[in-house]
């Protein structure tokens, strides 16, 4: 079972973040995990190393952060875990292209709807904005917004 | 097509745009092709023609207003999507479905399935140069569209789901018309069989063409008949079982290579164990409702967000919703299986020869609105 192998190494891996269970099955994943910006890549290359796959990589504006959502998961079934990094307007989060090459893609998308950058990925040109692009469409500063709140908002 | 000579030390590498008004690109695909004689030496496709900014649209419109705009992006599974986002607001708003409700969806879904499928069957085979395929899967696809067409009132961009439900019930016609579809199918598939499956130009044109592996797969989340042609059975209805499909007998066809033929063999049976779902699905249709009355127009869900997986006629398919309580959704996120299926192409194209490429593209079964979105 792949999903026990992982869960043992994430709680080695990071021992002060607790998994967060999710029996309704509403949100999709076994549990989640928040993770530091300084352990995403850590915690990718245990998601590699278990052989899971990299579904999404989303990102939710705040007024008060960046919140990044990746969604792993692998060929058995309910296999699914969400990991999530809070990243604050001015901050640079690492890439994890060199360890899932479908990230590339991944990122370059976040970056030219939310404007969030990945160091260490080289290639961050618009890929669904016309090249020039210079704004960042799924900000809720941009265009005509329903709501922007605080991150507890929601989450509490 | 554009044609840039550079002299690079000795080697002469041309660059070479395929598309994005290329036929056998789907859509408005680009791929910038830098090639070595015949030979693809580096691979970047160009996409974003299509951006309409659906997850924008998401989170300005209530939730039931989206639901046209959900079978636009794939527009060849469209009730398929429509089918996801139903689900994923129902998960997230606790809306009970009536049981006769889950097999219309089932019923409808599958019959899409096929049809997207024949789409594919058809256009793919005459990018590599076979005609009459095409002309006689479009004939089949034509009777499921005529057979939706009673139902949905459309004939591509179904907006047939409700929260709770279906639109309308399904009658005696439709059932007698999908029976009817059902069993001029049992002698097609032998029919295609011959004139394509064991045709040998077919064959050499595919076999061992575009090489995909399980780490290659696992690497760019490759999901759906491209994945599970490298002998990877997984697919969203049997690992993650929606609606009813935990009560159907049906197989999930792999293959063992991941060349080009075994996702052409992957689909070709995909097709007829769509036929056997909804064969056991009439047969075990219940009588009831098929909406469930006094869901409110205006939506708003409680605080919190939905993931919710389905299987699309490429791959998994996935609607992350966040609600803050109001009717509109905070986030409205959308993970689309062609966005992976195509990014594998990066690694697949080097190597391959130009003609190659093209019956690579096809064989992937890519459709470029459903990326951008």
């Amino acid at each position: 079972m792949r999903i026990k192998d992982i869960e043992s190494r994430m709680q080695n891996k990071f021992p002060d973040s607790p998994l967060k269970g999710d029996d309704t099955g509403v949100t999709g994943a076994k549990w989640s995990i928040s993770v530091p910006i300084s352990g995403i890549r850590d915690a990718a290359m245990e998601f590699d190393a278990a052989g899971f796959f990299l579904e999404s990589i989303t990102a939710l504006d705040f007024q008060d952060t960046f919140e990044l959502v990746y969604h792993f998961n692998c060929y058995e079934p309910g296999s699914r875990v969400t990991v999530r990094m809070l990243c604050g307007h001015d901050q640079v989060p690492p890439t994890i292209c060199d360890i899932f090459r479908s990230a590339g893609w991944l990122e370059r998308e976040v970056h030219e709807f939310f404007g969030i950058k990945f160091s260490g990925n080289e290639d961050l040109r618009p890929l669904l904005l016309p090249e020039d692009a210079d704004y960042h469409p799924l900000r809720k500063t941009f265009g005509r917004v329903g709501a922007y709140h605080k991150r507890e908002v929601i989450y509490g | 097509m554009d044609e840039l000579e550079k002299i690079e030390a000795d080697d002469r590498v041309y660059s070479l745009n395929l598309g994005p008004q290329h036929p056998s690109t789907h859509g408005v695909l680009r791929i910038l092709l830098d090639l070595d004689g015949e030979y693809i030496v580096k691979c970047d496709p160009v996409i974003g023609y299509g951006h309409r900014g659906h997850e924008k649209m998401g989170e300005n419109r209530q939730y039931k207003q989206f639901l046209p705009n959900t079978s636009r992006m794939d527009y060849l599974s469209g009730l398929l999507y429509n089918h996801g986002f139903v689900l994923a607001v129902e998960k997230l708003a606790g809306i009970k479905v009536p049981e006769r409700a889950k097999y219309i969806r089932v019923i409808a879904s599958e019959l899409n399935r096929i049809s997207s499928h024949l789409l594919w069957f058809g256009t793919y085979l005459l990018d590599i140069g076979g005609i009459t395929p095409f002309l006689y899967a479009f004939d089949d696809r034509e009777h499921i569209l005529d057979t939706l067409d009673t139902i949905t009132g459309s004939r591509l961009t179904y907006s047939y789901c409700r929260f709770g439900g279906v639109t309308r019930d399904i009658d005696s016609k439709f059932i007698d018309m999908t029976r009817a579809f059902l069993k001029r199918m049992e002698s097609r598939w032998a029919d295609y069989e011959a004139l394509v499956s064991k045709n040998v130009i077919f064959i050499h044109r595919t076999r061992d063409v575009g090489v995909i592996d399980v780490n290659l797969a696992r690497q760019y989340g490759v999901t759906g008949p491209n994945l599970r042609a490298c002998g990877v059975a997984f697919d969203v209805r049997r690992s993650e079982p929606y609606e009813v499909y935990d009560r159907f007998d049906f197989e999930i066809p792999t293959g063992t290579r991941g060349d080009a033929l075994d996702r052409y063999d992957v689909r070709f049976r995909e097709m007829q164990q769509s036929c056997r779902i909804i064969e056991q699905a009439l047969e075990q249709l219940p009588e009831g409702e098929f909406l469930t009355p006094k869901v409110p127009q205006k939506l708003s869900p409680p605080k919190g967000e939905v993931y919710t997986a389905f299987e699309s006629a490429r791959g998994l398919t996935a609607y992350y919703l966040v609600s803050d309580g109001s009717p509109a959704p905070y986030r409205c996120h959308i993970r689309v299986p062609s966005f992976g299926n195509l990014n594998v192409l990066n690694d697949v194209l080097p190597g391959t020869m130009v003609a190659d490429a093209i019956a690579i593209l096809g064989s992937i079964d890519v459709v470029i609105p459903e990326i951008d979105r």
